[in-house]
C-alpha cells in the first residue's frame, strides 16, 4: 500500500472533521506536498459530508429572524452607501461643455497666434512702407531741390567736357544756396569695384582738390547727383572735376579727370 | 477564506443561486433576501439539530447569514454549488457555539480557516431541490446499520472525533473508524445509483 492509499483512507473522515490532531496534521501536510488525487477527492468527500445535512429534522425559522435579519442588513446597506464618498460624477453636459471650452481655447490660442503673426507681418509691412515713404520723400525732395536748382536764375551752369572724345559730355548746375547738381546722359559705366568722383578745385594758389561725392550712372546710362553741400562755395572754386576712382572714393585724386568744367 | 462555489463545472447555465450572489456583490439587499428565502430553512434545521435550542439557533443563523452579506466580495462565483458550502459554513458556526473553547473548538476553528473554496460536484451529482434531495439522504441513510448511522452522527452533528466517538460509543477506535469510513462510502455509492 502506497503512502498515497494509506491517506486515502482518511479524507471522508478529514472532510468529516473526525480525525484527531496528529491524523488531520499528517494528512493535511500530505495534501500540501501537492497530491491532486487526493486534493480531489477531499473536494469530492466535502459534499458528500455536505449531504448528511438533509439528515437533520426539517424545521422553520421564525419570521422574527428574517425580520431581525433583514433590519441587520438594511442598515448596514444604508450605512455603507452613507459612508461611501458621494459619486463625484459629472453629468454629460457639463463633459459637454469642458470639451466645447478646451476647444475655444485651442481656437482662441490659435487665432491668438494667427492674430500675432498678422500683425507682425502688418507692422513689418508698415515698416517697409514707412521706410519707402520716408525715401520717398528724400527722393522727391532732393528731386524738388534738383528741379529748383535746373530751374532757379540764380543757378550757375558749368559745362563738363569729356577728356576722351568717346565720352559723353555731362553738365553741372550749381547755385549758391541749394547746392550743385551734375547730370550725364549715356554715360558708361566705370570699370570694375570703381566709381566716378567728384572733385572741386579751388581758386586758392597751392590748394588741393576737395573730394565729393563718388556717383555712377544707372542702367541707362543716365547720371545725376546733387550735392547739397560742397565743401567750397562757388566763388572760391575754379572748376569740377570728375576721376575714376575705386570703389568707396579717395582722399586725394589717383587718376587724370574724366571730365572738367571750369567756373568763369 | 470564504468562497462560495456556485454553478456547476460541467455546465455552462447560471444557478439562480449564482444570479443572486452576483446581485448580492452589488450589495442588493433583496438578492440577499431571496438566498435567505430559498436555504434558511435547512440551514435553520441543520443549526438547530446541532445546538438543539431555537433561540441559540436563531442566533446562530443570523450569523450565518450576515456573514455571507459581508463577505460576499471575497466568494468565487466561478466555481462550484452554493448550497453545501452554506451548509459547512453553518455547520461550522453551530458547533463553535455548542463547545468551550477547548482544543476540540481550535481544531475546528483551524479547519474553518482552512476550510478549501470549493465543495466540488460528482460527476453523478444531479441539480435536485432540497426536499428531494433531504428525501433522498435520509433515505440513503436508513439503509445503513444503527452503529455506522450513528458514528456519523456524532461525527457531523456533534463535531466528535474518531476517539471521542469511540470513547462515547465504547468501541474500538479502529471499529468506528472503519464504520464512519464505509457508511460514508455506501452514501456515496448510494447517491451515485440514485441518479
Amino acid at each position: 500500500m502506497s503512502k498515497c492509499d494509506q491517506f486515502r483512507e482518511l479524507i471522508e473522515a478529514y472532510a468529516l472533521g473526525a480525525l484527531d490532531a496528529e491524523e488531520r496534521v499528517a494528512f493535511e501536510a500530505h495534501v500540501a506536498t501537492g497530491c491532486q488525487d487526493c486534493a480531489k477527492a477531499v473536494e469530492e468527500a466535502r459534499w458528500l459530508v455536505s449531504q448528511l445535512g438533509y439528515l437533520a429534522p426539517d424545521a422553520r425559522p421564525s419570521e422574527m429572524l428574517k425580520g431581525r435579519l433583514m433590519r441587520s442588513v438594511r442598515t448596514e446597506a444604508r450605512t455603507a452607501q452613507g459612508s461611501v464618498r458621494p459619486k463625484t460624477s459629472i453629468p454629460f453636459w457639463m463633459w459637454a461643455g469642458v470639451a466645447a471650452l478646451l476647444l475655444l481655447t485651442l481656437y482662441s490660442a490659435w487665432d491668438a497666434r494667427r492674430l500675432q503673426r498678422d500683425i507682425q507681418a502688418a507692422n513689418e509691412r508698415a515698416t517697409a512702407i514707412l521706410q519707402q515713404r520716408k525715401e520717398l520723400e528724400a527722393q522727391l525732395r532732393l528731386a524738388k531741390r534738383e528741379a529748383r536748382i535746373l530751374t532757379d536764375p540764380n543757378s550757375k551752369k558749368i559745362m563738363l567736357p569729356p577728356k576722351d572724345s568717346l565720352m559723353p559730355q555731362l553738365e553741372a548746375m550749381w547755385h549758391p544756396e541749394l547746392g550743385l547738381c551734375v547730370m550725364g546722359q549715356k554715360v558708361p559705366m566705370p570699370a570694375n569695384k570703381r566709381v566716378f568722383q567728384l572733385w572741386l578745385i579751388p581758386k586758392t594758389p597751392g590748394s588741393k582738390p576737395m573730394p565729393m561725392q563718388t556717383l555712377w550712372p544707372d542702367a541707362d546710362g543716365k547720371m545725376v547727383r546733387l550735392v547739397e553741400n560742397t565743401p567750397e562755395p562757388m566763388w572760391n572754386t575754379k572748376a569740377i572735376a570728375i576721376t575714376e576712382e575705386p570703389e568707396g572714393g579717395s582722399l586725394q585724386p589717383t587718376s587724370e579727370p574724366m571730365w572738367i568744367g571750369g567756373i568763369s | 477564506m470564504f468562497l462560495a462555489v456556485l454553478t456547476p463545472k460541467d455546465s455552462s447555465e447560471v444557478s439562480p443561486d449564482a444570479m443572486l450572489i452576483q446581485q448580492l456583490l452589488q450589495r442588493d439587499v433583496d438578492a440577499f433576501e431571496q438566498l435567505y428565502d430559498r436555504h434558511s430553512r435547512i440551514v435553520y434545521a441543520l443549526v438547530l439539530r446541532i445546538v438543539q435550542q431555537g433561540s441559540t439557533a436563531e442566533e446562530v443563523v443570523q450569523e450565518v447569514f450576515l456573514q455571507l452579506w459581508r463577505n460576499a466580495a471575497r466568494y468565487d462565483t466561478r466555481r462550484g454549488p452554493f448550497v453545501p458550502w452554506l451548509m459547512a459554513l453553518a455547520r461550522n458556526r453551530a458547533l463553535d457555539h455548542v463547545r468551550l473553547k477547548s482544543e476540540r473548538q481550535r481544531r475546528r476553528e483551524d479547519q474553518t480557516e482552512e476550510l478549501p473554496p470549493v465543495i466540488d460536484v460528482p460527476q453523478f451529482e444531479r441539480a435536485l431541490d432540497e426536499k428531494r434531495r433531504a428525501e433522498r439522504v435520509r433515505a440513503l441513510m436508513s439503509l445503513l446499520n444503527p452503529q455506522q448511522k450513528k458514528a456519523i452522527e456524532l461525527a457531523y452533528f456533534e463535531g466528535l472525533s474518531h476517539t471521542e466517538i469511540a470513547e462515547t460509543l465504547k468501541e474500538p477506535l479502529g471499529t468506528v473508524k472503519s464504520r464512519i469510513r464505509n457508511g460514508l462510502l455506501r452514501l456515496k455509492e448510494g447517491l451515485r445509483a440514485a441518479t
